[in-house]
């Protein structure tokens, strides 16, 4: 500046510039506290070795975060796969099908059912979810699909509700919302004029959508699928009610199983023993590190896709 | 079949499903938000919000010190979040705009907003909560505007960048120095959209429950003391929830149902904000 500057001004940009150096304090603090309190169960089980090993016991002082893992990668899996197909059907809905009347309630809902919090899912989930899939769906699947060499060793055990499988379509219902959403941003980046000229080819709705609106925003949606996977691999209250929390790998769907986010709701209260403690501060550091390098991801594919839809 | 009607018949078919699709999604908000309304509203009586938690088995109880310290909490995690969230995003929309710090921050920021928060409960559990050797409401304040300062910041900078740079230079001609621009000016002209931000935010936080599960824990007695363990209507939602009396599930359902229409309220009213100031 050629003026001398005036100090207010000067004062007020730094506390400014202050406010938002927070946010990579924080994002520093959080992984240097998580080593720091980590430090114990590092040493003692080795960073790697704690992520492969499957124990987790309180009483032997053994942990593990391996049935934790795979909790979370099982849910957050079966979850994108039924929420992916249906939420992308959704935005397709909303954008280019729908009459003009009903793209904005329906949008509206769609993001209504997103804002609702993850609590609520879960608590649906314990009293009216879990009785519905132990007693209608979950058998049906056992009939139909028990007896499929392979397959059926998903369908194994008695359905009780309280297991992955119901974890898993509460936490698709939750990603659902936020997928179409971020998915239907991605269709509207789609320039009007590349629509209407296969239109003015003969093209039908579908053939517009499949051969000009997906493969145009492709990359925004794929963004918006790791975005919401990201989500769910940290999503807490919405699995806590109906996984049951126990430490197991199992390759039933039936059985009760533990993510990283339910070990911790559960037992970080709990922890009495400085290597417990630690354990669960070393979870949450791997959830942090995971959740962190996939979102990280996202946002760069999402980046990506902007800037192409701009040139 | 010829290849015109093959053609078409393609098209009902995919237009079919993304229908259903759409319905589906519909059929879990009904869903939903129906159970929430039978069940909350059978359940919700003034009591609730007039007494305290009783033991199990003796009628009468409520959860007003659920909803004091839910209050408590969330106002306090305001008070911290929404300034620092606001003069963030002030920074990166207008001393540092364009610059490559800002879109630094912006980043963080973005992914920050998804970052699981029981990780961000588990951080202030390790900084607040053991170094003091006892839960607080304050730790739960903080782990909550932990949560907020992204949210904020990122809306704030959005809407302070909508604002177009000419208005700007038409306060500079007047001889005004920056921040008198900025805080005069610019926050005037997008005063709307900040608000929106900040009430996006408190409905966000409103409703989170794993960051406080080992930040403010939960009190079965009325307290206001955000020195000590407060209760919380959420966290309150999940003890009752999976506790096995009858009459616990019932307020759970009534908290839920509060909660829920606190928090669609908010959000609903932020979107016909955002949407009026954006015709």
């Amino acid at each position: 500046m050629i003026q001398k500057r005036n100090p207010i001004d000067l004062l007020f940009s730094v506390i400014t510039a202050g406010a938002s150096f927070m946010v990579i304090l924080l994002v520093i603090g959080i992984f240097a506290v998580l080593m720091k309190e980590s430090s114990l169960s590092i040493e003692r089980f080795g960073f790697i070795k704690f992520i492969i090993t499957n124990e987790w016991n309180p009483v032997t002082e053994v942990f593990g975060a391996a049935a934790s893992i795979f909790g979370t990668m099982v849910t957050t899996a079966i979850a994108l796969m039924i929420a992916i197909p249906i939420a992308i059907g959704i935005a397709i809905f909303v954008t280019e099908i729908a009459p003009d009347f009903m793209k904005g309630p329906i949008g509206a809902a769609i993001e209504l059912l997103a804002a609702i919090p993850s609590i609520i899912y879960g608590m649906w989930g314990l009293f009216t979810l879990a009785p519905i899939m132990s007693k209608y769906i979950e058998p049906q699947l056992q009939k139909y699909l028990g007896n499929i060499p392979l397959l059926g060793a998903l369908f194994e055990g008695t359905p009780m509700g309280i297991d992955l499988l119901t974890a898993s379509v509460i936490l698709s219902i939750m990603i659902i919302p936020f997928t179409a959403s971020i998915s239907r941003d991605a269709f509207n980046l789609t320039p009007s004029v590349v629509k209407e000229s296969a239109y003015a080819v003969g093209a039908t709705q579908w053939e517009v959508v499949r051969d000009v609106v997906l493969p145009y925003s492709k990359m925004g949606v794929f963004g918006g699928i790791v975005l919401s996977l990201g989500r769910a691999l940290g999503e807490t209250m919405a699995v806590a009610f109906v996984l049951g929390n126990n430490h197991q790998i199992t390759a039933s769907l039936f059985n009760a199983a533990a993510t990283i986010t339910v070990t911790l709701a559960n037992e970080f209260t709990e922890a009495d023993k400085d290597v417990y403690l630690s354990s669960l501060f070393h979870l949450a550091l791997v959830l942090f590190m995971m959740s962190f390098i996939v979102l990280a991801a996202a946002k760069f594919l999402l980046f990506k896709a902007e800037r192409r839809s701009n040139v | 079949m010829n290849v015109g009607s093959r053609r078409k018949a393609e098209n009902i078919i995919a237009l079919f499903l993304s229908f259903l699709a759409a319905f589906f999604g519909i059929f879990w908000l009904v869903f939903i938000l129906g159970d929430v309304l039978v069940h909350g509203i059978g359940a919700l009586k003034l009591s609730l919000f007039l007494n305290d938690p009783v033991p199990p088995g003796v009628s009468g109880g409520g959860l007003r010190n659920a909803f004091a310290g839910q209050m408590l909490i969330t106002l306090f995690a305001t008070f911290i979040g929404v300034p620092l969230g606001v003069l963030g995003g002030t920074f990166l929309a207008e001393y540092a705009r364009g610059t490559r710090v800002a879109a630094v921050i912006s980043i963080l920021s973005d992914i920050m907003v998804s970052v699981p928060s029981i990780v961000i409960g588990t951080f202030i559990y390790a900084v607040l909560v053991r170094p003091l050797g006892h839960f607080s409401g304050w730790a739960g304040a903080a782990a909550l505007a932990v949560i907020m300062v992204p949210v904020v910041l990122r809306t704030t900078e959005d809407m302070l960048s909508l604002v177009p740079w000419t208005l700007r230079e038409a306060a500079f001609a007047l001889g005004a120095p920056y921040y008198k621009v900025i805080i005069q000016v610019v926050y005037r002209a997008a005063a709307t959209g900040i608000f929106t931000g900040i009430l996006l935010a408190v409905a966000r936080v409103a409703g989170e429950t794993a960051p406080l599960l080992f930040t403010s824990f939960n009190n079965a007695y009325f307290s206001l003391n955000m020195n000590g363990p407060i209760s919380s209507l959420t966290a309150t939602i999940f003890q009752y929830a999976m506790g096995p009396y009858d009459d616990w599930h019932a307020q759970a359902w009534a908290a839920s149902f509060v909660i829920t229409a606190t928090v669609l309220l908010i959000t609903i009213v932020g979107r016909i904000l955002i949407s009026w100031r954006l015709k």
